[in-house]
């Protein structure tokens, strides 16, 4: 009922397939419609859906683009209404998301540091290595 | 006739079985026989499946829930392959296939390795063909038989996606026939510059299909779903990426080991990986633990079953692995900055990578598991995913003529000064004339990078113009490969950055401008298919002298009660105008007005191309001659 009403208030505020004037904040407005996630489909931004729901919240982005709040209010107020779900870019203090954003990085510098530990010094001793052109052991 | 088949489909069990018995006890030539042997009986089989499917006998408990009558007679075969049981006894034919051209093809100058291949292989064909038959078995019948098929999802109703499920699978089961090289080789303690060789163009046999099969798909999401994307982070996108990339390593850990007998156990780890990454591929698809919208036939006590033989499989190579790997380690010593060092650096990032993208997509899982619902989607990838990929592209045209062992870096700077001064020049161009942000200004500079890199590569080794034709075609494949990989870097950069989408919504008449071109609603009428029926509007396009129309269509298919929009895609030379139907709407004055999702998608055609070429690169590789290499340094203790 409140998405509803929330609707209704959004028709009058924009036009119904109504862009924004300015060209700026259309395009971060678009940004923002595709990392929020249409709430009654199955793995869709709002950007891509057809349905009615997605339609109403992409109103809500440009509107609230329109009235001069930033990403991060944006995504908080349908974080808070909707839940974390329906950000696709999960927000780094919630559910384990520092282990989500920090794994990848952690594992290519550990990963680099292992192989510079365990490269081959051939043998532990530590004798001049010998450059071998690439050519020399045929093609690449 | 379908009894026929489920007959022969139980005597290719029992084959593979014997295949692999033989094989395992290191008889080479009974085993590559009951290979060949459980190859073709397993053909006959898929082949009155396909029969079934070509005459509608609707007695085929299969046949009536994935065909029609009205199907056009092209769909009805590709439904053969279209569903579950149906794919996976594809699936069988293919392992099947590997196997008997092994037999044939390896020329049995280590019988006991080569039967024991065939033997893994045996054991993985075995496990696929007791699931397609316990599990899955496509050979039901109905009784009564009903007189009408249930139709195939209309979405696959489509000539990229009747070929798209066979190229993957290539590509998946090929990553089993390197599994089994790697199985050999670990029980035999020799993976080393000749188990290479041989792997090494099995791994392509495998990375080239699999390649096509993900473009394909691509492809086919762009113009099917009517998003305007090529690339969505889906769950099932990323369980065909996840084997291409480590496929992608496995590539180039591979030629370490050909060239220099070192990174065998690496190689052979990666090999098992590769393998294990396509059944989670098969087992995410197919269990439905993830929503997708690729999601077509789920079923969570198959999902199950699948997942018990990843972890069988995938534990006993792991097992393997753990024991052997310390037989099959040597080569001579490199130091960081090294031909050797660069190749680890590429495979670093690229498992990375990997773990990455499996993060993303089982994170959701991982979470809900413990009461949260997340979601993580594009812009997650687009940060990790996306710069740790950029690190060894930009790496890439510098360290690929980088010697073996020690590498001299004295020309180092050059090629740092030449990367900033690229960069510096999208730069200047991105706030002048190109009108783009810095980050699409570094990624376009990254791309022709890449061009650049391959072209001058090719160069040093050539050295004068008339050497070029003689070039071996493997220093062609890894050039094109390389050269495709800049191109499609700079297709997505400009996807990524130079997309619109507009949504328009007009009346018959009205016209609108978009993205430069101006939009006008001819006409908007009813029409009908042999299985469907549509509205298909006509729109005309104009920019100057140059017009064209386009015909996007929103249809349903009755028999499956489905609507599916076909988009109308006008190439404009520079870019893609593609245009998507949406709904009609009457308002209170009695007009009609139908939305539009209209995209300007500029030269995506690059992205298609560079994943071509970076197939084709592939191909050349493979065909290119085989190097003969001695066990001069490769021998292992």
């Amino acid at each position: 009922m409140k998405t509803l009403f929330a609707s209704l208030i959004l028709l009058f505020a924009a036009g119904a397939q109504g862009q924004l004037d300015d060209p700026k904040e259309e395009a971060r407005a678009q940004d923002l419609m595709r990392e929020i996630r249409c709430v009654a489909c199955e793995n869709e931004p709002i950007s891509n859906s057809a349905s009615d729901i997605a339609a109403d919240m992409r109103e809500r982005v440009r509107a609230m683009v329109a009235d001069g709040q930033s990403d991060e209010q944006i995504r908080d107020w349908f974080a808070e209404r909707y839940g974390e779900f329906v950000l696709f870019r999960p927000r780094p203090g919630g559910a384990g998301g520092l282990l989500l954003w920090g794994t990848p990085f952690i594992l290519l510098l550990a990963g680099g540091a292992l192989v510079y530990v365990l490269r081959r010094h051939g043998g532990g001793r530590r004798e001049p290595v010998e450059p071998v052109p690439p050519e020399d052991a045929g093609s690449p | 006739m379908i009894e026929a088949g489920h007959f022969a489909a139980f005597l290719a069990l029992v084959f593979s079985g014997l295949q692999a018995g033989f094989g395992l006890a290191g008889d080479r030539a009974r085993s590559g026989l009951f290979a060949k042997i459980a190859f073709t009986t397993m053909v006959f089989a898929f082949l009155t499946l396909v029969w079934a499917f070509a005459r509608s006998d609707f007695s085929v408990e299969l046949v009536a829930s994935h065909s029609h009558t009205l199907k056009p007679f092209g769909y009805k075969i590709a439904g053969t392959w279209g569903n579950h049981e149906g794919s996976m006894a594809l699936w069988c034919v293919v392992a099947l296939g590997f196997a008997a051209s092994a037999a044939w093809l390896m020329k049995s100058d280590r019988p006991a390795f080569e039967a024991r291949t065939l033997g893994a292989q045996g054991l993985l064909s075995f496990g696929s063909l007791a699931y397609l038959l316990f599990a899955s078995s496509p050979f039901t019948r109905l009784d009564p038989a009903p007189l009408q098929g249930q139709g195939l999802n209309p979405l696959l109703q489509d000539p990229a996606l009747a070929i798209h499920p066979p190229m993957l699978y290539i590509g998946y089961v090929g990553y089993s026939f390197v599994f089994a090289l790697a199985a050999a080789g670990l029980i035999e303690g020799r993976i080393d510059r000749q188990w290479a060789t041989t792997a090494r163009n099995w791994a392509l046999a495998a990375f080239v299909p699999l390649t096509l099969g993900i473009a394909l798909g691509s492809y086919w999401a762009y113009y099917e779903l009517g998003w305007g994307g090529w690339w969505f982070w889906d769950p099932v996108e990323n369980a065909s990426l996840m084997p291409w990339l480590i496929g992608a390593a496995l590539m180039h850990s591979i030629i370490v080991t050909e060239k220099r007998g070192s990174f065998s156990a690496w190689t052979a780890l990666l090999a098992v990986l590769a393998f294990c990454f396509s059944m989670l591929g098969a087992f995410l698809v197919r269990s439905g633990v993830l929503t997708s919208v690729h999601a077509f036939a789920v079923d969570p006590l198959r999902g199950s079953l699948l997942l018990a033989g990843l972890l069988v499989f995938g534990g006993a190579a792991l097992l393997l692995f753990a024991l052997r790997a310390p037989k099959v380690s040597g080569g001579p010593s490199w130091t960081a900055a090294s031909r050797e060092g660069a190749l680890m650096g590429n495979n670093l990032v690229l498992t990375v990578a990997t773990a990455t993208v499996m993060l993303g997509t089982l994170f959701p899982l991982l979470a809900e598991a413990l009461g949260e619902t997340i979601s993580v989607g594009e812009p997650y990838f687009n940060l990790t995913f996306t710069p740790i990929m950029a690190l060894a592209l930009i790496a890439l045209p510098v360290v690929q003529a980088w010697a073996w062992g020690r590498a001299d870096l004295s020309s180092l700077w050059k090629w740092a000064a030449g990367f900033a001064g690229l960069v510096g020049l999208f730069w200047l161009a991105g706030i002048g004339p190109l009108d783009i942000p810095l980050l699409a200004g570094f990624g376009l500079a990254l791309g022709v990078w890449l061009v650049f890199g391959a072209a001058q590569e090719i160069w040093r080794r050539a050295k004068t113009a008339a050497r070029l034709p003689k070039m071996p075609l493997r220093v062609w494949g890894m050039t094109i490969a390389h050269a495709g990989l800049g191109i499609f870097v700079i297709g997505a950069v400009l996807q990524t950055s130079g997309r619109t989408q507009t949504t328009l919504a007009l009346q018959e008449g009205e016209s609108q401008p978009v993205a430069g071109w101006v939009v006008q609603l001819e006409d908007v009428s009813s029409i009908e298919g042999p299985n469907w029926y549509a509205d298909r509007a006509t729109l005309s396009v104009r920019k100057g002298s140059a017009r064209s129309e386009l015909q996007p269509q929103k249809r349903y298919y009755p028999a499956a009660r489905m609507p599916t929009s076909e988009t109308a895609i006008h190439k404009t030379g520079t870019g893609d105008l593609y245009v998507a139907l949406g709904d009609g709407r009457r308002n209170r004055e009695g007009e009609t007005r139908w939305t539009f999702e209209i995209f300007h998608n500029p030269l995506i055609d690059l992205i298609y191309l560079g994943v071509a070429l970076i197939a084709l690169g592939g191909g050349l590789s493979m065909a290119g001659k085989r190097t003969r290499t001695s066990n001069r340094t490769g021998e292992t203790a």
